[in-house]
C-alpha cells in the first residue's frame, strides 16, 4: 500500500504538486474548488495514516477530530447562551485531555493503553482547537460552521508540525480566492521556499544529523567521566540540525499552502540573528510563542493583574514568563529536560527584560560590536537550552 | 509585465533544474574520475561511502596498475601498526593490495550487502575475510546496518537474483526487519516477493533498473573525495621502520620492540593510548563484565552462510582468518575462553564442511605476547602471524574451488546449536 509521510521524500512532492495543480489552475481564474482542495486533503491525509503502524494513529485521528468537534461545538452553542468561567475552563481542559493522557502515556504510565491516543500532528491539532475555543469565548468567533472547522484543523500542509494559523485568518482564504496578482505572488514565493526548504532539509539538516550523532558518540566515549568536551559539538550539531530540519519543513507547509491560496504564516525568521532571547522568540517558531504569547502569557498577566496578585508589574510578568515557558516546556513531553529547557528559557526572559530595563535606565554603551556581542551570546545561550532539550544529556548522564 | 511573463519567470528556473536533473543522471558519460593515489587511499580509508556504493569498489578492482584484494573484516582492519597487512604489502613489493572493506560494526550481513555490489572482482578471484567472534551475539550485531546501507546495494541484490535460493529468503526475512528496507514503499514490497519466494515482473525488473540508474550516477557523483589522509599518515610513516628486506624473524624482534614501548602502560599490554582514552575511565566497571557472554548462539552464523553462499556462487578463493581475543584481557572481564573456542568451532565447522578450508584460525593465540594491539584486534605481532598465511595465499596463483553450500546453516537449528552440549559434526 502506497504510504505518504508528508515532505519525506523527493516522491512525495511530485504526487503533491501533481495533485494540487487543478486548484492551482482554478485558483489562477479567481475560483476555488473546495470539494476538490477537501477529496485531495482527505486523500493526503490517508495516505499517511493507511498502513502499518500507522493505522492505528489514524483511528486515533478520528476519534479526536470526534470528540474536539463535539467539544467546540457544543461550546459555541453555549456560548452564545452564556459566559460562565468555568465552563470554560473545563472545555478548554477537556479539549487538551487527550494530548495531556499521551503525554502522560509517554512516560510509561499505562504507556500502551495512552499511547494509542497519539498520532502525527496531535499537539498542532491541539493548538488550534483550543485557540478556537479561547476566541469563541473572548467572542471574536461567533459562528460554528462544521466545514469550516474541519478544513481548519485538518489543513493538510501543516497537519503534522504546523505552522499554527488562527481560524478567523484562515477563515479569510477559505472561501474566496485571492486576486490573480496576489495568487501570482504566492506562487513565486512558493518556488522560492520550496527550493530553500530542499536546501534546509535536505541538505544542510541532512549533514548536520550526521555531525549530531557523529558528536554524540564520540560524547559517550566520555560518558562515564560526567563530562565531555564533545557536548559542546553535540548542542550545536543539534541546534542546527533542528533548525534547519524544522524551518525546511515548515517552508514546504507554507509553500504547499501558497498553492493552494492560503496565506499560511511563516515560522521562522533568521532566528539565529536575534539580538536578546525575547527577539529569539519572534524568530524561532513563531507562530508557536506567538500563540503561547496570544493565549496563556497575556492572558496569565491580564488575570494577575485583574486579581492584584502582585503588587509589582514586573513581578507579575517575571511570574508569567516562568509559567508561560514551563507550560511549553510541558508540551513537548513530560521529561526533566523539556522541563529544565522550559525553566531555562523562562529565567532567561526575566534576566532579559532585567537587563533590557537596566539598559534604559543606565548609559550602557550601544555600537555594532555590541550588537555582535548580543548576536553571539544569544546564540550560545540559545544552543546550551538546546543541548538539554535534545535529551542527549539524560542518555549520557543516566543511561549510558 | 505580463502575467505570463511574470509565470515563466517563476516556473523557468524550476523546469531548466529539472531538465538538468534529467541530463546528470541520464547522460552515458562516468561523473566520477578516480585516480591511482585516491584509489590506494581509498584502500586504507574504511569509508563508508565504500561499502554503501559501486563506483570505488569498480575502480579499485578494475584497475589494472595494482592487483588490489578486498579484505573484508570489521574494526582490526584499522588497527594500523609496521606488520598491518597493507604496510607489509606496500613495503615488500609485493603482487597484490590489501582493500580495506569494513570497520567497527561491518559484520556478514553488511558485507553481503555491500559483496552485491562487487560480484565480477569475486568471480573467481581470491579475497581475505577475517571473522571476528564478537560478532557472534545472540542478535547479532547489525545495529550498524543502517550506517552502511544503500539503496544501490538492495537493487543489485535484487537485479543479481537469477532464481530465488534459501538464501535470498533468507537475506530477503532479515532485510525486512531493518527499517530502512521496510519503511521503504517500493523496496518492502520487492524484498517482501523475495521472501516469499515470488519471481519479480519484468515491471518491477526495468522500475529497477531505472533506479539502479539514478542511484549509480549519485554514487559516482559522491565518491570523488577521498577523505581521508592514511596512506601517508598511517602506511608509509609505518612502512619507514622496517628493513629493506622481508625476513619474519627479522621482523619479529623489530615489531616486538616496538610493541614493547608502545604498550608498556599496562598489564594487559594494550597500546597505551587505547589504554588511556578508553579504558582508564571505565576500568573497575569492565571487570568481570563479560561473564555471559556467549558467541555459541547467534543468528549472525547465517548471516555468514549467506557470505559463504556468495563466494560459492562467485568461486572466490578466500582465506578466512579467525581473530582471538587478548587473554590478558579476556581474563580480567571474565569472557569464557572454553565459549570462545567452542564458537571458533562452530564457526570452523559450518566453513569447513562446505570446502572453505583455507583458515587461518589465530584464534588461539590471544595469550601470546604482543598479539594484540588492544582489547579485541589483533596488532603487531598478530598481524605479522597472520602474515604467513596472507602473504603465500595471495602471491600464489588463483585456484578454482568447489564448494558444496548446505542451506541448513541458514536454519534456527544451527544458530541456536549449542556447541559446548553437543559436537558440532552431529549437526547436519
Amino acid at each position: 500500500m502506497l504510504n505518504l509521510q508528508p515532505y519525506a521524500d523527493p516522491t512525495y512532492f511530485i504526487y503533491l504538486l501533481l495533485a494540487l495543480v487543478p486548484l492551482a489552475i482554478g485558483l489562477y481564474y479567481g475560483k476555488r474548488f473546495v470539494w476538490y482542495e477537501v477529496i485531495v486533503s482527505l486523500l493526503f491525509i490517508f495516505l499517511i495514516f493507511d498502513s502499518g503502524r500507522y493505522i492505528q494513529q489514524g483511528i486515533a485521528l478520528i476519534i479526536y477530530m470526534l470528540w474536539e468537534t463535539a467539544l467546540v461545538a457544543w461550546y459555541t452553542s453555549y456560548r452564545k447562551r452564556a459566559n460562565n468561567s468555568w465552563v470554560f475552563y473545563i472545555t478548554t481542559f477537556l479539549s487538551i485531555l487527550p494530548i495531556l493522557a499521551v503525554r502522560i502515556g509517554d512516560t510509561g504510565l499505562f504507556k500502551t493503553q495512552l499511547t494509542l491516543l497519539g498520532f502525527l500532528g496531535i499537539s498542532y491539532l491541539t493548538f488550534r482547537t483550543v485557540g478556537t475555543i479561547i476566541e469563541t469565548r473572548d467572542g471574536s468567533i461567533k459562528e460554528f460552521s462544521l466545514p469550516l472547522f474541519l478544513r481548519f484543523v485538518l489543513f493538510m500542509p501543516t497537519l503534522s508540525s504546523g505552522p499554527i494559523d488562527r481560524y478567523r485568518h484562515f477563515n479569510q482564504d477559505a472561501t474566496v480566492a485571492p486576486s490573480r496578482d496576489k495568487y501570482i505572488e504566492f506562487l513565486g514565493k512558493a518556488v522560492w521556499y520550496f527550493f530553500l526548504g530542499f536546501l534546509y532539509k535536505f541538505i544542510l539538516a541532512y549533514g548536520f544529523e550526521h555531525l549530531y550523532s557523529y558528536t554524540q558518540n564520540m560524547a559517550m566515549a566520555d560518558a562515564s567521566q560526567g563530562w565531555s568536551w564533545w557536548l559542546i559539538g553535540v548542542g550545536y550539531s543539534y541546534g542546527f540540525y533542528l533548525f534547519f530540519d524544522f524551518a525546511g519543513y515548515s517552508l514546504f507547509a507554507v509553500a504547499t499552502g501558497y498553492v493552494m491560496g492560503f496565506d499560511v504564516p511563516m515560522n521562522f525568521k533568521q532566528p539565529f540573528r536575534s539580538k536578546n532571547l525575547k527577539d529569539f522568540w519572534n524568530r524561532w517558531h513563531i507562530t508557536l510563542s506567538f500563540w503561547f504569547r496570544d493565549f496563556v502569557f497575556m492572558r496569565l498577566v491580564f488575570t494577575m493583574m485583574k486579581n492584584k496578585v502582585f503588587k509589582s508589574r514586573i513581578t507579575t510578568s517575571n511570574v508569567a514568563y516562568i509559567v508561560n515557558m514551563l507550560i511549553m516546556g510541558f508540551w513537548h513531553g513530560l521529561t526533566w529536560y523539556y522541563i529544565v529547557y522550559g525553566l531555562f528559557h523562562g529565567v532567561g526572559l526575566v534576566v532579559n527584560d532585567a537587563w533590557l530595563r537596566y539598559k534604559k535606565k543606565h548609559k550602557v554603551p550601544h555600537n555594532k560590536l555590541t550588537e555582535y556581542f548580543a548576536i553571539f551570546l544569544t546564540l550560545n545561550v540559545v544552543m546550551f537550552s538546546l543541548l538539554i532539550f535534545c535529551g542527549f544529556l539524560d542518555k549520557f548522564w543516566f543511561h549510558h | 509585465m505580463t502575467n505570463k511573463k511574470k509565470l515563466w519567470q517563476i516556473f523557468g528556473p524550476v523546469l531548466a533544474a529539472f531538465a538538468l536533473i534529467g541530463l546528470l543522471f541520464l547522460l552515458p558519460f562516468p561523473l566520477n574520475h578516480l585516480s591511482p593515489q585516491a584509489i590506494r587511499e581509498s584502500s586504507v580509508s574504511f569509508a563508508s561511502n565504500i561499502i554503501k556504493g559501486e563506483a570505488v569498489k569498480k575502480a579499485a578492482f578494475n584497475n589494472k596498475e595494482t592487483n588490489y584484494v578486498p579484505f573484508f573484516g570489521s574494526s582490526e582492519l584499522t588497527r594500523f601498526d609496521s606488520m598491518h597487512p597493507s604496510v607489509l604489502a606496500a613495503k615488500y613489493h609485493r603482487d597484490y593490495q590489501p582493500f580495506m572493506m569494513g570497520q567497527a560494526g561491518t559484520e556478514s550481513m553488511i558485507h553481503y550487502m555491500s559483496m552485491q555490489e562487487m560480484r565480477p572482482a569475486l568471480n573467481h578471484k581470491k579475497a581475505v575475510f577475517i571473522i571476528s567472534p564478537q560478532w557472534f551475539t545472540k542478535k547479532g550485531v547489525n545495529v550498524f546496518f543502517a550506517n552502511f546501507y544503500s539503496p544501490l546495494q538492495l537493487v543489485d541484490w535484487l537485479l543479481n537474483i537469477q532464481k530465488i535460493t534459501p538464501t535470498d529468503q533468507f537475506m530477503a526475512k532479515s532485510l525486512l526487519n531493518q527499517s530502512v528496507v521496510s519503511q521503504s514503499n517500493l523496496y518492502a514490497g520487492l524484498v517482501t516477493k523475495i521472501e516469499n519466494g515470488q519471481a519479480l515482473s519484468s515491471a518491477d525488473i526495468s522500475r529497477l533498473r531505472l533506479e539502479h540508474r539514478i542511484l549509480s550516477r549519485e554514487d559516482q557523483l559522491f565518491s570523488n573525495y577521498v577523505g581521508s589522509n592514511n596512506w601517508q599518515n598511517k602506511v608509509v610513516k609505518n612502512m619507514q621502520s622496517l628493513p629493506a628486506d622481508y625476513n619474519s624473524t627479522d621482523l619479529d624482534s623489530v615489531v616486538t620492540k616496538q610493541a614493547e614501548k608502545a604498550s608498556n602502560s599496562n598489564d594487559f599490554l594494550i597500546k597505551n593510548s587505547f589504554y588511556k582514552q578508553r579504558i582508564v575511565p571505565q576500568e573497575k566497571r569492565l571487570k568481570g563484565s563479560q561473564v555471559k557472554f556467549n558467541y555459541r548462539e547467534s543468528i549472525e552464523y547465517s548471516y555468514m552462510q549467506a557470505v559463504l553462499d556468495q563466494f560459492a556462487q562467485e568461486h572466490t578463493d578466500v582465506l578466512f582468518v579467525i581473530a582471538p581475543v587478548n587473554q590478558r584481557w579476556s581474563d580480567y572481564t571474565g569472557l569464557s575462553r572454553e565459549m570462545y573456542y567452542q564458537s571458533v568451532d562452530k564457526i570452523k565447522y559450518q566453513l569447513q564442511s562446505q570446502g572453505f578450508n583455507n583458515i587461518a584460525d589465530l584464534s588461539h593465540r590471544g595469550g601470546e605476547k604482543y598479539f594484540m594491539q588492544d582489547t579485541i584486534h589483533i596488532g603487531w605481532r598478530g598481524w605479522l602471524e597472520a602474515d604467513q598465511y596472507i602473504d603465500p595465499f595471495l602471491s600464489s596463483d588463483y585456484q578454482d574451488v568447489n564448494y558444496q553450500i548446505n542451506d541448513r546453516f541458514l536454519s534456527t537449528d544451527w544458530q541456536k546449536f549449542d556447541s559446548s552440549k553437543q559436537n558440532v559434526e552431529s549437526f547436519s
